[in-house]
């Protein structure tokens, strides 16, 4: 693990403390409400996709992934710090990908990012990863641009991003690929 | 924190790593019960995931997540082919912006007994120039002139193409998503004709 990714990320902490702070504010609610305090047996699938490093408990993060209810669904967006835009261009079918240095990096990072980058060590698309973590596509979206901006993964943009019709090089790439199926 | 990644030492299921990736839709839509997790279902060969999104404010009194079911197959090494079911907003119109924006196509499923389920699916990409293919769940041949027939006294465009298809048969699916190819691009050919595009009726290709 380079100091050069420990020096990067307190830095992105410094630019965005408010962000920061809220979403710990709101996490540090959801734990102690004791509304999530149920056995849920659904725990322990999440938990055991991802055994990577030892990390803090943080049950209700499992939570939100085994049963997505309102209350996960507001405390999903606390982690997005209310945001509901991202600043990169990701549409459903984008396929993004873990990195280098979300590989050499994981045991600093959020447990929610930590997540995504186990989910897309295999290129997954925001759509997969999205239904994967059981998150609102908004959420993903957010979460997933945090994280490419601070080249956490990299995200491969299609030929048809932006709004536009896919051009005609990936409609033959699909055609081909149609008849060899 | 080497041993993480000794712990998932594989890439994924397409090509090395850094091989340029990149990924295309195409949106299945029609009424309830046509077909259209079924069609997905037979191409993509495994379940279909589900994601959920709030549908945009415009959607009006709509406040639940919708599920948009979808399914991925990988063409070539490195891109994937993402097949979207149309969700069943309470007003079709207002939330498909995500799922249909830069989308090959649609294709659309239709019932001949429930015609006018498709119908809203239809006008939607009519109205948004979205290049899109009528495939006939399961017709039978004999009556096949008459359908045919009834869908052009819809006022559908003569250029749409007409397919029966059977969502089961994967054969089948796959000649409608081939045919709906081939005619998105040949609407691309007519639509876009840049400067490097000189002959936009000829799509020689």
């Amino acid at each position: 693990m380079s100091s050069s990714s420990d020096a990067h990320r307190r830095r992105r902490r410094a630019e965005t403390p408010a962000e920061q702070t809220f979403a710990d504010l709101m996490n540090g609610f959801s734990l102690d409400s004791g509304r999530k305090r149920a056995p849920a047996p659904d725990e322990v699938p999440a938990r055991d996709a991802a055994p990577v490093a030892p990390q803090p408990e943080v049950p209700s993060f499992d939570s939100v992934f085994a049963e997505p209810s309102d209350a996960s669904i507001v405390r999903a967006y606390a982690w997005t710090g209310g945001r509901t835009r991202s600043n990169i261009n990701l549409e459903i079918e984008t396929l993004v990908s873990a990195n280098d240095q979300s590989r050499h990096s994981t045991g600093i990072l959020q447990s929610e990012h930590q997540r995504v980058v186990e989910l897309c060590h295999t290129p997954r698309s925001v759509a997969e990863v999205a239904a994967l973590m059981r998150l609102p596509l908004g959420v993903v979206k957010v979460l997933l641009g945090d994280m490419a901006e601070r080249g956490l993964v990299d995200v491969h943009q299609t030929a048809s991003a932006g709004g536009d019709t896919p051009d005609l090089g990936l409609m033959e790439r699909v055609l081909s690929g149609l008849r060899r199926l | 924190m080497d041993y993480v990644g000794s712990r998932f030492p594989q890439f994924g299921p397409p090509g090395p790593p850094g091989r340029e990736l990149t990924s295309a839709k195409i949106v299945v839509a029609g009424g309830f019960g046509v077909g259209k997790s079924t069609f997905i279902r037979s191409i993509v060969e495994s379940d279909l995931l589900s994601m959920s999104a709030l549908p945009p404010e415009r959607a009006g009194g709509v406040t639940e997540l919708v599920r948009i079911q979808f399914g991925r197959v990988w063409l070539d090494p490195g891109l994937a082919l993402h097949l979207f079911v149309a969700p069943q907003w309470q007003d079709a119109r207002a939330g498909w912006t995500d799922v249909v924006r830069g989308a090959v196509g649609a294709v659309v499923l239709f019932d001949i007994m429930r015609p006018a389920d498709s119908v809203d699916a239809m006008r939607y990409f009519e109205d948004h120039h979205i290049p899109y293919v009528l495939a006939l769940n399961n017709v039978h041949s004999s009556v096949r002139s008459d359908v045919n027939a009834i869908i052009r006294g819809m006022g559908i465009s003569p250029d749409v193409p007409v397919m029966n298809c059977d969502p089961r048969v994967r054969t089948s699916v796959r000649e409608a998503l081939i045919s709906l190819t081939e005619h998105a691009k040949l609407d691309r050919w007519r639509r876009r004709p840049g400067p490097d595009e000189t002959t936009p009726l000829a799509p020689v290709c």
